[in-house]
Formats: C-alpha cells, structure tokens, sequence
C-alpha cells in the first residue's frame, strides 16, 4: 500500500495555474517583459519620473533578472500575474510618482539582529 | 476579622454623627472591648439578599452580606478600611418588614432578613439621596479634575433620577464653601464635598494626624482644618483617592488629563523599601500620575506620598545621551559608540581591577549583568552604597529581611523599634503597626532619637547600651517582648552601618532564637532601598569600604547617587563609569556617564523588603539615547569582547533563575526560616558605638531621598511647605515667648 | 413683551408639574474656619484661673478613664465662663486637658451656636424672635435693642459691654416675648422694659430676672381660668368596687 501511495505521489501532476509547460512558462514571461518594454516610454512621460529610459529599461531588466533561478511553472505563472497587475497599475495610473520611484530605492535597511546593533539603534 | 467585630463595637458604642469624632484613643478602647469578648467561633445566620441565602457570621453589616454574594450596594461614606460612619445614606435598602430603609453599612444583619437591593422602596431611597447631594454639588463637572473616575457621576448615572427638580438655582443658587489651603498635594474644591467624611477618617484612623474635622453644622457643615494649616503628612495623598468626588484632586495633576485618554500600567514603586504595586498612567510616552494598586500584603491600597507625587522627578535632571569627561574636564554627549569604546579601552587598561557600586534603584537584573561583567574581567569588588554589617552576614537571606512581614506585623503585639523610623523610612510599614497599635493593642518601645511616629510608642533612649540592656533581659521592655504572643524587633538598616553594626545585629539575633515562635520569626531588618535586598540575594557586599580598599581602576556605579564615595577616596587615575538614569551625585564624578532607564522605563525585578520579588513593566520608554541599565552593561561586555551570555530579558531572568531561584517567582514571598542564621560566633559582641540615631526625623527629611526624588519640583515644594509652616509655628512661639 | 416674559419666568420656576415650594436658605453668619485677628489667635495665651482649675479637676472627675473626652463640653463652657467668649487659645488648652487633637475640639466647638468664637460683649443680649416670641412682638422688642445699643444684630458695642444675637427658642414661649442676658431670662417684656433693662445694664446694675407682667413664672396671667376647685383627694372617680 504504502509503496502506491509514493508512487503516486511522485508521479502527481499538480494543477496548473497558467502555462501547463516550462515553454508557454517562457512566453509568458517574455510577453510581459515586452510589454514593460514598450510601456516605459509612456510611464516616464506620464509620471515625469527624473529618470531617463535607458535606466528604466535597465531597471525592468534587473528586476526579470532577479527571479531568473525559478524554475517552478507555477511560481513563474504567478510573478507574470503579479508584473500583469503592476503594469496595469502603471498604466491606468493607479500608482503615484512615487510607487514608480520605489523600484530605485533600495529597500529599507536591514533591521539589526545582533545585540550591539540592536542596542546602538536603540531597538529592541 | 479585625474589622467586624470593631465595627459593631464602634456602632453599639456611638451614633453615626460622632463617630467621626472617634479618635485613636477611642477607637483603642473599643478594640479592647473587643478583644474581650469569648472568643468562641460564632454560629453562621442566615440571610437572604435578594431572595439568594447567604451565610454570614453574626455582626455582619448587610452590606457586606451583599458584598458576599457579589451584590454591590452604592455608597460613599463607608470605606472597607475606615470606621463605618453612616452619613451618606447612599446605602439604604429595604429589608422586609422594617417600617424605613435601613443604611447598609452600619446595620448588622439579623437572622432570616430579607434584604432587597433593588425594590422599588430601595429605588427610590437612592434617587432621594442622589437628588438631597446634588442639589448642593456643583455641576462643574467639564473642568473636574474627577470626571470620569467620580463615584458621584457615575452613581448619579446608574441610580439618580433623570431630571431635576432644583428651582432653587432661580432664587439663592448653590451652597459654596470656600476652598481650603492644605499643602502642595491636595487641591481642595470644597463646593464639590458631599461630607463623606472619608478623608477625616482617614487622617485620624490610618494616618494618625488628626488635622481634618467637620466644623459648624447643617447646612454649614465644611470639612477642613478650621485654622489656616497644611494637612501634611506622608500618607496625603491617599485621601484624593478616597474622595468620592472632586472635593480633594491631585494638584501636580490638576487639569493635565482625562481617565479615558490614559494608558494604565501596572507597576511596582520603587522609592522606598516596601515595594508598593502601583498604577502609572501614562499619555503620550509621558508619566502623568501614580495611583496605588490593591496588594493586601504589601501596601494594602495606600501609597506613600513620595511614591505618589515625585513621579514629576521622573522628566526632570534626566540623562538623555552618553557622555565622557573631555580632558578639559567638562562632560561632553557623544554617541553610543563613542562612549562605549571609551569605557571598552579604560576596561582594558585596567587589568581586572574593576569594581562595581550598586544604588538605591538598581535592579536585580542590572545588578546581575554588572555583578557577570566585572567577574568576567576577573574583578571581584562588588559592592551596594547602603552598607550592612560587615563579615559573612549577608550570606544568610534572614539576616537582612524584614522577616515578621509587612502584612504579618499587623499581628504583631510587641514591637522594639531599634534606630529606625518607619513612619519616613516605610510609611506604609508604619501604617500596619499603627493598624495593630489601634486595633492589636500592640505596644510598641523605641530606641534612637525622639521621633513621632503617629502612634503612642514608648521612648527607651538613645543610648546603644540599651540593646544590650534590652537583649539580656534585664530591661522592663524585655518581660513585654518575652511575654507577647507575636514580639518583633524591628532594626533599622542605617543603624548597621555602624562600626558596632555587627554587634548590634548579632545580639539582637541570638535574642530573637530566643524569642522566635512556631511560624514567627520576631527578627527584622527594615531596609530602607528598594535595591538593597535584591544586591545582598545576587550576592553584593555591602558599604563601599571595599571599594575604597580595593583601589580600582575601572569603577562602575550603578544608580548609585548616594554619594557615600568622592574622588578623592579613589585612585587619580581610576575611571568611573556612572549608569543610571539621572544627573546626581554619581554622574556628577563619573568620567563617562551612560544614560538608563528609569523604574517606569523598564520591565525588572526590585525585591522588597520582605524578600518579595515583584516587578516593574515599562510604561514609557526611555528619554532620548537612554537604554535599560543591563542592556548597557551587555553592550560594554561585547565591545571588551567578552559578551555575557544572554541578549534578551528571558535569558537574562533564566540567569537569574540560577543564582536564586526565588528572584523570578514573582510577588511571592520565600520564607527565610531563622533557625539556618545563628550569629557567628566570631563577632565581638561589645556594642561600643555612641548614641543611636536615625536620619529622618522630621517630615522634611522624608521627601528627597533618591535621585528621582532630588529632581522632583513637588517634592521641593513639599518641603519648603514643611518649612514654611515650622517657621510660622516658631514664630507665633516667639511672640508668645515676648 | 412682558407678559411672555412673565411666563417664562414662571415656567422656569415651576418647571413643569413637579416643582416643589421653596424658601430662601437661612445660612448662620457665623464664620466656620478661624481667622487670626488680633484679639483672637493662637498666640493670646490662656489659661484658667486657680478657682477654675479646681472646677476643672472636679468636671474631670465626673467621667471614667477613657471617656474623659466627654468633658470637652463642660470645659469649653467653663472657658467659656471665664472669657467671656471662646477664643481659639481656650480651644487648645481644653484639648491639652483632654490630650486630644486641637481638630476635635474645634469641631465640638463650632458645633454649637452657644459657644462663641468671636469677642463677645460683657452682656449677651440673645433676643428669641421664633414663631411664639415673633407673634408677641419680638420685632419691636430686637428692635429697641438695636436702637439704644446703636449696634446691629451680630455687633458688639465699642465699649465691649454688649453683643446683640437673634436666638431660636430658648424655651420660653410662655412668657412671650423674652431675651435671654447671658444666663438670666426677661420675659414677658415690653419695649418699655427693655429699655429699661438696658439703661440699667448700662450701669452695671443687673434688673431682676423674670417675667416683667407681674407674673410670678408661667402661671396664667390674673386668675386662674381652670382648675379652680380644690383638687379632688385620692381614690377620686374610681368604681365603688375598688
């Protein structure tokens, strides 16, 4: 019993969110990056960012840069959804200058775990 | 069941008009009434208070009958601590087949009564009452400092009538009476007193200064001191809790805050040895007031008055930023860094000739991690500023506790004061002997200076031989201790600072074997700082002599702002780190000052008197750059790179858990058994030193004995009250004497 | 206008249905805290004479140990007897007497309207002006005092001899009207006779006290308009059975 149990289990298909393989994976992701691509021109124009395009397209590469060692399908389905909805944030204007401006700015600092740095910031 | 059996005594003994007028005297002979009468346990009755049978003992009032069964009863006159006085009326209820209402408070209940609490004749009664007391109360309730916290607004709410039917406003308008001039802590409103006469009671039963009276009658009745006098005494304050209205308030606190804006934590005080639980309200990351928390073991529901009003001390003088002594000798503020690699590189130079002081308002956990770091850096003086008798005394717990407990004094029916003064010392110590002076028939005797201690007390001198006199039992005192029930010898902890402390200590101790009862131990040490018994449990030494031995070269001074050591009595070269959370006497000498949190500003344990562990939480949090004193003694050992072993108040608290697994059972009390501390034979036991003194005397010495205290602007207020008034007093003297 | 105005006002007073009849607050002009002035502060020792102290002990003497603060009453008086009128420095002895606290003293003493805590002249005039005394015609009785002694209800004369009060009952309805001059009665007084007691008090010489009709105390004025008859003897209207 307990053997089928495993097997089954390693032979499980999950159930997809979007792409049911590594390949329609791919072009959703290359879709997306396009379709940032195309879209910056108008988001540093519509939101008068102190930023050039060049550096926009940088940023956009860096951002589809970081999640390149995914490899799940279905985490990747979920980034794609989640860049879908910032992008059409960006687009309908939803966000501010300042949601834009978020992607340059490092994220705030780390909070201290050891004691002395805990202690200099004064947190506890 | 002190307290029933008196309030029948009292009740059969004058009508509710007089009782008021019942002074300790009266009050003692009725106790002795009492007191004689068989002592056989008395057969349950019962009643029934709203149909619900209860079971009370004979001389129960019905309000307390109703208390039993969970029905409040209104009232504002009776206060379960005071003499029942019955003037209210508040209290009226039915009992069936009594032609009238009769008062709650004051009417033992008889057998078979049917009490009714919330009938339509009971109703009424207290709609009645309400309507008499508002129509002379002011309704200035919007700029009433008790709004909101009144008895009156909120019994006026819940039983009152909805309307008014006051046309007199129209024609003569309200009563006023003119406010009253009673001292820097009590504001008085006196329109606002509905006559409760809590406060009177309070003066003259548990305070013991019989300044308060009702003069004139009826409709002229005030309640005041009749001459122009301040009510001082260090229990005031108490009486703006028991006033039921906005007659007496607070007055560092008058229009500062609402009820209902304040956060309330629950906190331990730390001014005195007694460890009172306390209420700090708080708003806005500030200390507003301090409000008495009901522990029946320690300070019942009292507060002294230092531990009430210098919380104002706890905004002023404070320490905000680290600072080190430039070499042009001025103290500059300099970062967290800066400072701690300044104390880090003396600390190397020193070569484990490190020592430490510990104040009065150090606590058991900063004490812990100073006592860890500087063994680490191999020192070994560990020291507290209060000094104890010298030698191997404070290995045992028993010999520096307050033994007989400061509930258990209550007991007590003899009592040897030796150099100590507990009415300034431990005013809420004091109340409990003078509970037991009052209703105990407690004698009391005194040795040391003429002091008043709101209690009848025998003076035997000052002479130290008297000790002896007293021990060997030669002295007429003597058959009285031997022949009490429950004797205690009371020592005061100043008195074993003597040269002859240990003499002292070791006669007194071998007297108390002799003395000592089945669940009794007669010996006590009544400390006189919060810090002092948890520094001898994690195993300081006591007095600064070893310091001044030692020679130090690295000196840390934890809250210690006695200023029992100067400069002079240590090396030139010697670097003294101050941490502690006010500018006083040890910053002033220290070469880097590191700013900690005050007793509101932190969660820790402060050990009592009594041996009990109890703990404070933080309300606040620390002004500007100041950090809890352990977390800074942490932080030093890491830059010496040699990090204690705990980061956080848990590991810590288990760290303190091994060096005395009492210190973390908090609010109970370890039993100290007096058969392990015998006096060690070694000590000489010729008591030599002159005559004995204590160092408050008077009310003026009571109010500024730490660093909080120091920086308290009510505080030097209070004084120069006391001082003014003792002026006046010898000038009227002076004119006499012309 | 003025009407409307009216109506209000007696809307205000009656304020609906459950208003209740009152009258103006009758408030003592007593002062109930002390003032130090200079004829009486703390200062201005007391003490009581031999003769007095004597009386002391004996008063003392009445009340068990333990209870002796029920003496308090009988040495204020005493003291009071002895000034003239109670100051604060009287107060305190007593308490000292009594070992009590000053405060319970001083309540005792401002308890009751017949201690006085302010100078008071040689003679007491107390006029009774309640309901018997008023309807007799005390009114005109307080005011003679008042004009002959040129002082007001409540004043001492400058020479210190007299004080006027407005008293409740003393007791005497009876022989309405009366003043009572510190301890004695005059009773039954007219205008007439008031003046005369005064002018007389003037002098230092005390008019006899009692009524002033003819009456002996409070028997009926002429002769006796019941009761007439000899008083019947014992056993009088009992059954012949008994």
């Amino acid at each position: 019993m307990a053997g089928r149990e495993a097997v089954k289990r390693a032979v499980q298909q999950v159930r997809p969110i979007l792409s049911v393989d590594r390949e329609e994976a791919r072009k959703r992701a290359l879709n997306l990056y396009k379709a940032w691509y195309r879209q910056i021109p108008y988001i540093v124009m519509d939101y008068d960012i102190p930023m050039t395009v060049e550096q926009c397209r940088d940023k956009l590469r860096e951002e589809f840069v970081k999640n390149r060692h995914v490899s799940d399908i279905r985490v990747i389905d979920m980034l794609v959804i989640k860049g879908q909805m910032e992008l059409k944030e960006s687009v309908e204007i939803w966000k501010q200058k300042g949601h834009i401006m978020r992607y340059w700015k490092e994220s705030q600092e780390p909070k201290p775990t050891d004691f002395l740095s805990k202690f200099i910031q004064g947190v506890n | 069941m002190i307290r029933a059996p008196l309030v029948k005594a009292l009740g059969a003994l004058s009508s509710p008009t007089h009782q008021i007028q019942i002074g300790s005297r009266a009050v003692r002979t009725t106790a002795v009434i009492a007191q004689q009468a068989p002592a056989k346990a008395p057969e349950k009755i019962e009643v029934f208070v709203d149909d619900i049978p209860v079971q009370v003992l004979p001389g129960t009032t019905v309000l307390q009958a109703a208390a039993q069964i969970g029905v409040e009863i209104p009232r504002f006159c009776y206060h379960e601590r005071l003499a029942v006085a019955g003037n209210c009326r508040m209290c009226l209820v039915e009992v069936e087949k009594s032609p009238k209402p009769v008062a709650a408070c004051a009417m033992p209940v008889m057998k078979g009564w049917r009490i009714k609490t919330n009938s339509d004749l009971t109703r009424k009664a207290r709609e009645g009452v309400m309507e008499f007391l508002l129509m002379n109360h002011p309704l200035d309730c919007p700029i009433c400092d008790q709004g909101g916290e009144c008895d009156l607004q909120d019994q006026a709410m819940a039983f009152g009538s909805d309307r008014s039917r006051f046309t007199d406003i129209n024609y003569t308008g309200k009563r006023a009476v003119e406010d009253k001039d009673i001292g820097p802590l009590v504001k008085t409103i006196m329109t606002r007193c509905i006559h409760c006469t809590r406060c009177v009671r309070f003066a003259s039963e548990i305070a013991g200064v019989d300044d308060l009276g009702t003069t004139g009658r009826g409709n002229d009745m005030q309640i005041g001191t009749y001459v122009e006098k301040l009510f001082l005494t260090e229990l005031s304050g108490n009486v703006i809790d028991l006033c039921p209205v906005g007659a007496l308030t607070n007055k560092p606190y008058s229009f500062v805050a609402r009820p209902w804006e304040i956060r309330k934590v629950s906190s331990i005080d730390v001014l005195d040895a007694v460890g009172s639980n306390i209420v700090v309200s708080t708003r806005t990351n500030e200390v507003l007031r301090i409000l008495p928390r009901e522990n029946e073991d320690v300070n019942e529901e009292w507060l002294a008055d230092k531990s009430r009003f210098a919380c104002d001390g706890l905004k002023r003088q404070r320490l905000v930023a680290p600072m080190v002594r430039m070499p042009n000798g001025e103290l500059q503020a300099v970062e967290w860094e800066g400072a701690l690699i300044a104390v880090a590189k003396a600390l190397k130079k020193a070569n484990g000739q490190v020592a430490g002081v510990s104040g009065q308002l150090a606590d058991v956990e900063s004490l812990v991690a100073l006592k860890d770091l500087v063994n680490r850096l191999e020192g070994e003086t560990l020291v507290t500023e209060q000094g104890f008798i010298k030698g191997a005394g404070s290995d045992v717990r028993a010999n520096y506790l307050l033994n007989s407990t400061i509930a258990g004094l209550e007991e007590a029916d003899a009592v040897l004061l030796v150099g100590t003064n507990p009415r300034y010392e431990a005013p809420l110590v004091n109340t409990r002997l003078r509970k037991a002076y009052v209703h105990n028939e407690l004698q009391i005797a005194s040795i040391g200076p003429k002091i008043d201690l709101s209690y009848q007390h025998e003076n035997l001198g000052a002479d130290a031989s008297l000790i002896k006199d007293v021990c060997s039992g030669t002295h007429a005192f003597s058959k009285v201790l031997e022949g009490a029930k429950k004797p205690a010898i009371i020592i005061g902890a100043d008195l074993l600072e003597r040269p002859d402390g240990a003499a002292i200590h070791a006669t007194i101790l071998d007297y108390c074997q002799k003395l000592k009862k089945k669940d009794w131990n007669p010996f006590n040490v009544l400390q006189n700082n919060a810090a002092q018994v948890g520094a001898l449990d994690v195993g300081y030494q006591a007095g600064v002599e070893a310091v001044i031995k030692a020679q130090p070269k690295v000196l840390f001074l934890l809250n210690a702002d006695a200023g029992k050591l100067t400069r002079e009595q240590l090396p030139k070269d010697c670097f003294i780190v101050y941490i502690g959370s006010h500018g006083d006497n040890g910053a002033s000498i220290a070469d880097a000052v590191l700013p900690g949190a005050a007793y509101t500003e932190k969660q820790a344990i402060y050990v009592n008197t009594e041996g009990r562990p109890q703990q404070t939480l933080t309300a606040v949090s620390p002004p500007g750059m100041a950090r809890e004193d352990w977390k800074i003694l942490r932080a030093i050992s890491e830059v010496v790179s040699t990090p204690l072993p705990y980061d956080t108040l848990d590991e810590l608290r288990s760290r303190l858990e091994d060096l005395g697994p009492h210190l973390t059972r908090l609010g109970e009390l370890e039993p100290a058994s007096l058969s392990e501390a015998g006096s060690q034979a070694t000590i000489s036991k010729s008591i030599n030193g002159g005559p004995i003194d204590v160092k408050q005397k008077e009310l003026r010495d009571y109010f500024m004995t730490d660093a909080v205290s120091r920086a308290s602007p009510t505080m030097a207020k209070c004084i120069s009250a006391v001082n003014k008034q003792q002026r006046q007093n010898e000038q009227a003297k002076q004119s006499v004497a012309i | 206008m003025l009407a409307k105005c009216a109506t209000r006002t007696l809307a205000n007073v009656y304020g609906g249905l459950r208003a209740i009849a009152t009258s103006s607050v009758q408030r003592s002009d007593n002062l109930f805290v002390h003032r130090d002035t200079p004829e009486d502060n703390p200062n201005i020792p007391f003490e009581f004479t031999a003769e007095n102290k004597k009386r002391v002990e004996a008063i003392l003497s009445i009340y068990p140990e333990g209870h002796k603060r029920g003496a308090m009453i009988p040495l204020l008086d005493l003291a009071q007897r002895q000034y003239g009128w109670l100051p604060i420095s009287a107060m305190h002895k007593v308490a000292e007497i009594l070992d009590l606290p000053n405060m319970r003293v001083y309540e005792v003493a401002t308890f009751y309207t017949m201690f006085m805590r302010k100078p008071t002249g040689k003679y007491h005039i107390q006029v009774c002006t309640t309901t018997p005394c008023w309807l007799r015609g005390s009114d005109e009785i307080l005011e003679t005092c008042k004009k002959q002694l040129g002082i007001g209800v409540g004043d001492t004369t400058k020479d210190k001899k007299f004080t006027i009060s407005e008293v409740e009952c003393l007791g005497a309805c009876v022989n309405a009207p009366m003043v009572a001059v510190n301890d004695d009665y005059y009773e039954d007084l007219t205008a007439k006779d008031m003046q005369d007691i005064l002018s007389d008090l003037k002098a230092d010489k005390i008019s006899p006290p009692g009524p002033r009709n003819g009456r002996f105390a409070s028997e009926p004025a002429g002769n006796a308009t019941s009761l007439t008859e000899e008083p019947k003897g014992p056993g009088f209207g009992l059954q012949a059975g008994l």
